[in-house]
């Protein structure tokens, strides 16, 4: 990396979405962790709907950024931020709104499988249960575990161990166990990084099928996979977001010289 | 054999590596294999040691639980009549005659004034003799039976066919087995072969269950505190080292502690409660230490999982945190408890009884525990004694044991694979 990057860039925004489009904004973040700033400035919208990929090499902030829509962030005690997170006419910041019932609103699906080791069907009614659900649980958990393109693999077993299952199937369980929640956000962070190419293919198409109902905000390492499951891309740089648009626009033709040379494989 | 090769300069190939199977090679091959055996050995040198004094403990104890006794069905029961005036010379004279003793050779008895002193009283019920053929002789007065002698397994093995034709008419040769199904419905008796455990048994009980009560809540919260809710800072990094230090405090300690503070201030008397939690105070570092370990083990992951999925911090420690270090907590709790079982030290300062004849039935009855009673039978003169103390340590091995499988069982049962 060559090129140092102003703070005070300006991102570099092609067919920036409609303030109506937006699921989520975040208008100018900065993230500290103790004195180390993390995110400078990002301005960002969501569209609903849609697949968004944050793409950029290790350390450039977009995990952080990812954690920073459902206030993960806010149980690393050193965390300090400014600016907001719009999200229904709502700053997820302000003093008055509770992170859990943030997260109830924004799922979460995690680089590395994460499923509790209980049952599948215990794995996926673990979220209605702690919101107090009290609608049929069966029926939640086959809907839910569908949607996540599970259900016929484990309709037999539901009472087996979420670890019994291979490294995507849980991971499409997870999935399960973060829709069945009913979230209108799904943030995945790096969600096929542990999986083989098959299991990789799954969670691709899974992406593909529930955008039509959830906002998705992915981070990946993968530009092929931005490539594929996006419908817009932004591209971070040492906390920075260098540039955001429609995928196609972004891979074929980038503004900023650093997006052109991250996607080019020059770095990262 | 050094083979040089095109290219290479002579004095590379001759550096003293050489070939791999010179004799310089073999011999520092043999050199570092004697090293590797002689560190191989010693690490197993300890545990060898381990093993084989484990194995001479059971083996000791195991055999001093058994005894081969001479037994007389109580029919002459005239030496029961010592326990009244022993020493006088018309109930030895009786005794002398009950044991089929001639007058001459009674007579010839009380002349020697150097056999007369052979007679020693032991207690009130009981008498010994010292004979020129035997090592001696017991009469031991008991509800049952007459015991004329108690010889120990090996020996008493070994002089078998002596001892058969010693047996004098109605008498008889058997193993006494001291540790029994009786050993445990007997209460602490001053007679050998009337002492049990019952109450020692019971009480040890009464004081664990209390114990577990008292100590599993205050140490798993405290450790949940510890772990899931203290800030970082100074103050909590001090309580850490103190809690440290606490589980090496002498055990004598605690009790001193818990004798001024619930015997004597809080006026709770020499009780079952005082005992309780005076050893609670002792293991809650310990389970404390154990349990934040464990919950310290369940992964990181498992907790974000939680919280992403809007799970309070409650909701997680209690349905994702706890469940998943529940073996560990167990475990830790249930070696503690197996440590609290065997001391001995802060339960005499607090006021564990050595003679208890009744078990506890509430939490402020006096009481005495298994170690407790083993220590009062070591400690008793009469070598019979050492019989019932064996069987009182196969007791408290025993329990133990049946903790340590228990913790052993938690531990597989509920083992998670991350």
């Amino acid at each position: 990396m060559t090129q140092t990057l102003a703070k005070d860039h300006q991102t570099i925004r092609t067919q920036a979405v409609a303030a109506e489009q937006a699921a989520i904004g975040l208008a100018d973040f900065n993230l500290w962790y103790e004195d180390f700033q993390a995110l400078h400035n990002v301005s960002l919208s969501f569209p609903k709907y849609q697949v968004t990929a944050l793409i950029g090499a290790s350390g450039c902030g977009k995990s952080t950024l990812l954690r920073s829509i459902n206030r993960m962030n806010d149980l690393v005690p050193t965390v300090r931020v400014s600016g907001g997170v719009h999200y229904e006419g709502v700053d997820l910041y302000d003093p008055t709104v509770d992170p859990v019932e943030v997260r109830r609103r924004i799922g979460m699906v995690f680089q590395k499988p994460n499923p509790f080791p209980k049952s599948i069907y215990d794995n996926v009614a673990f979220g209605p249960r702690i919101k107090g659900y009290k609608g049929d649980m069966d029926a939640l958990v086959e809907k839910s575990l569908r949607s996540a393109a599970l259900w016929d693999e484990v309709k037999d077993k539901l009472k087996q161990s979420g670890l019994s299952l291979s490294g995507g199937q849980q991971q499409r369980l997870c999935i399960a166990r973060a829709m069945a929640t009913d979230p209108d956000v799904i943030l995945m962070d790096e969600p096929t990084s542990a999986l083989d190419p098959i299991a990789t293919d799954r969670i691709e198409q899974l992406i593909n099928e529930i955008k039509d109902n959830y906002t998705v905000i992915i981070v990946t390492h993968n530009m092929q996979q931005a490539g594929r499951v996006s419908d817009r891309t932004a591209f971070m740089h040492l906390g920075v977001l260098v540039e955001e648009g429609p995928t196609d626009q972004i891979f074929t033709n980038p503004k900023h010289q650093m997006t052109e040379r991250y996607i080019s494989g020059h770095f990262g | 054999m050094s083979v040089s090769r095109p290219g290479k300069s002579s004095s590379i190939a001759q550096t003293p590596a050489g070939s791999i199977t010179s004799p310089q090679a073999q011999a520092r091959i043999r050199r570092r294999q004697q090293v590797n055996r002689l560190f191989a050995f010693l690490t197993f040198t300890p545990v060898f040691l381990a093993l084989s004094l484990l194995t001479v403990l059971f083996f000791d104890v195991l055999t001093d639980s058994v005894s081969w006794q001479i037994v007389e069905p109580r029919n002459s029961g005239q030496s029961f009549a010592l326990s009244q005036a022993f020493g006088s010379r018309a109930v030895i004279r009786l005794e002398l005659l009950a044991q089929g003793k001639t007058s001459e050779e009674i007579e010839a008895f009380f002349a020697d004034a150097e056999a007369l002193r052979k007679f020693k009283a032991r207690n009130r019920v009981e008498l010994m003799w010292y004979t020129a053929d035997g090592p001696f002789r017991w009469i031991v007065s008991n509800s049952r039976d007459k015991r004329i002698s108690d010889i120990g397994l090996f020996e008493g093995w070994g002089q078998r066919q002596e001892l058969l034709a010693s047996l004098k008419e109605g008498q008889s040769l058997y193993l006494n087995p001291w540790f029994d199904f009786s050993f445990f419905t007997k209460n602490a008796s001053r007679t050998p072969i009337m002492a049990g455990l019952s109450s020692a048994f019971f009480g040890t009980l009464w004081v664990i269950g209390l114990v577990i009560l008292i100590s599993l809540p205050l140490g798993v919260g405290g450790a949940l505190y510890l772990e899931e809710y203290a800030p970082d800072n100074r103050w909590t990094r001090l309580l850490e080292v103190n809690l440290r230090n606490l589980a090496g405090v002498p055990s004598i300690v605690y009790g001193i502690l818990g004798l001024s503070v619930f015997v004597r201030l809080l006026n709770i008397g020499p009780t079952v409660l005082a005992a309780a939690a005076t050893l609670s105070l002792l293991i809650l570092p310990v389970i404390v230490m154990a349990s934040r370990e464990a919950i310290r083990a369940v992964p990181t992951s498992l907790r974000l999982a939680s919280y992403g999925l809007g799970a309070t911090k409650w909701q997680t420690v209690s349905k994702v945190v706890l469940p998943n270090a529940v073996s560990g907590i167990v475990t830790g709790v249930i070696l503690a408890v197996a440590r609290a079982i065997g001391e001995t030290a802060p339960l005499l300062l607090v006021g564990a009884a050595a003679f208890v004849p009744y078990s506890p039935n509430s939490p402020l009855s006096k009481y005495t525990v298994l170690p407790i009673q083993i220590y009062s039978w070591v400690s008793e003169n009469d070598a019979e004694f050492k019989h019932v103390a064996s069987a009182g340590i196969i007791v408290l091995l025993i329990v133990l044991l049946v903790l340590y499988g228990f913790a052993f069982v938690i531990r597989r049962r509920f083992r998670r694979n991350w």
